[in-house]
């Protein structure tokens, strides 16, 4: 069987999807862009496969993937329970870059330095970025993960940010939605992102 | 320290990468108005922020020019 194509810009985002990540998944999300990537996540992706499905296939077309295991307390709605779709999807995507090494490259991420190898020790001698949990974390390790000659310098990055973060509220209105990670919300921030990218000066170049 | 990597794939035209959105052409107007108004209001806090950070300045050197 032929392996799919791998789009080389894109990066699968492996992230929890809750009110309290809202404004670091923007951060990605716009700092991705301004780095000439594309982000992905899996409720991106309309359609009606089985969301496990749609992960794998998501992996198997991004030649790059984040996975932000910040999110390792306990939901704070009963039962209290850890979440475990992180570690699963990254599990998935170890495999597929072992098998294929050439086709992905994956990233870890946290905000506390040092946890990552209490909460998943088989990871020990990969080196996580740690963002502290903040948004210009999350854009100045993005710089340093993904190196692009010409890449534009933080406090653009932190402009273009505040720009589409105060258009979220009534993108949301519009879509009389409060989930800011559904597929056409999350096509909407990809264009206020790419429209704010290209207004703040001329992308990146290679 | 955490691995990085040096990206040389090109970049897409942006005309390209809008077009993967697949955002319908209306609700693109609606956006992008939406983005100039941000930018607008966005460039006048800035001027204000500037000219409060002006003022005292001037205040300071007439000051210093009385004395």
């Amino acid at each position: 069987m032929p392996l799919p194509p791998t789009d080389p810009n894109a990066v699968f985002l492996n992230i929890p999807y809750d009110e309290e990540f809202q404004r670091l998944y923007l951060a990605y999300i716009v700092g991705l862009h301004e780095l000439g990537l594309k982000p992905r996540i899996a409720s991106g992706i309309p359609g009606g496969e089985r969301r496990l499905d749609r992960v794998i296939a998501l992996v198997q077309s991004c030649r790059y993937s984040i996975h932000d295991l910040s999110r390792v307390e306990l939901s704070p709605v009963p039962p209290a329970t850890p979440r475990f779709n992180m570690p699963l999807e990254l599990g998935i995507t170890i495999t597929w870059a072992k098998l294929h090494p050439k086709r992905h490259t994956w990233f870890l991420w946290e905000s506390m330095p040092m946890r990552l190898q209490k909460s998943m020790s088989d990871l020990d001698g990969t080196d996580p970025y740690i963002h502290s949990g903040t948004v210009e974390g999350v854009l100045s390790e993005l710089r340093n993960a993904f190196v692009r000659d010409g890449a534009p310098p933080i406090q653009r990055m932190m402009r273009s940010y505040r720009l589409v973060e105060s258009n979220v509220e009534r993108i949301l209105a519009e879509a009389g939605s409060r989930n800011v990670y559904s597929a056409s919300v999350f096509r909407e921030l990809c264009f206020v992102t790419l429209d704010a990218a290209s207004s703040a000066g001329d992308e990146v170049q290679p | 320290m955490p691995r990085s990597v040096h990206i040389t794939a090109p970049i897409e035209p942006l005309e390209t990468r809008i077009k993967q959105l697949r955002i319908p052409k209306a609700r693109q107007k609606q956006l992008r108005a939406m983005m100039d108004e941000s930018r607008a209001r966005m460039a006048r806090e800035e001027q204000a922020r500037s000219e409060e950070r002006i003022v005292p300045e001037e205040k300071l050197q007439n000051a210093s020019a009385a004395d």
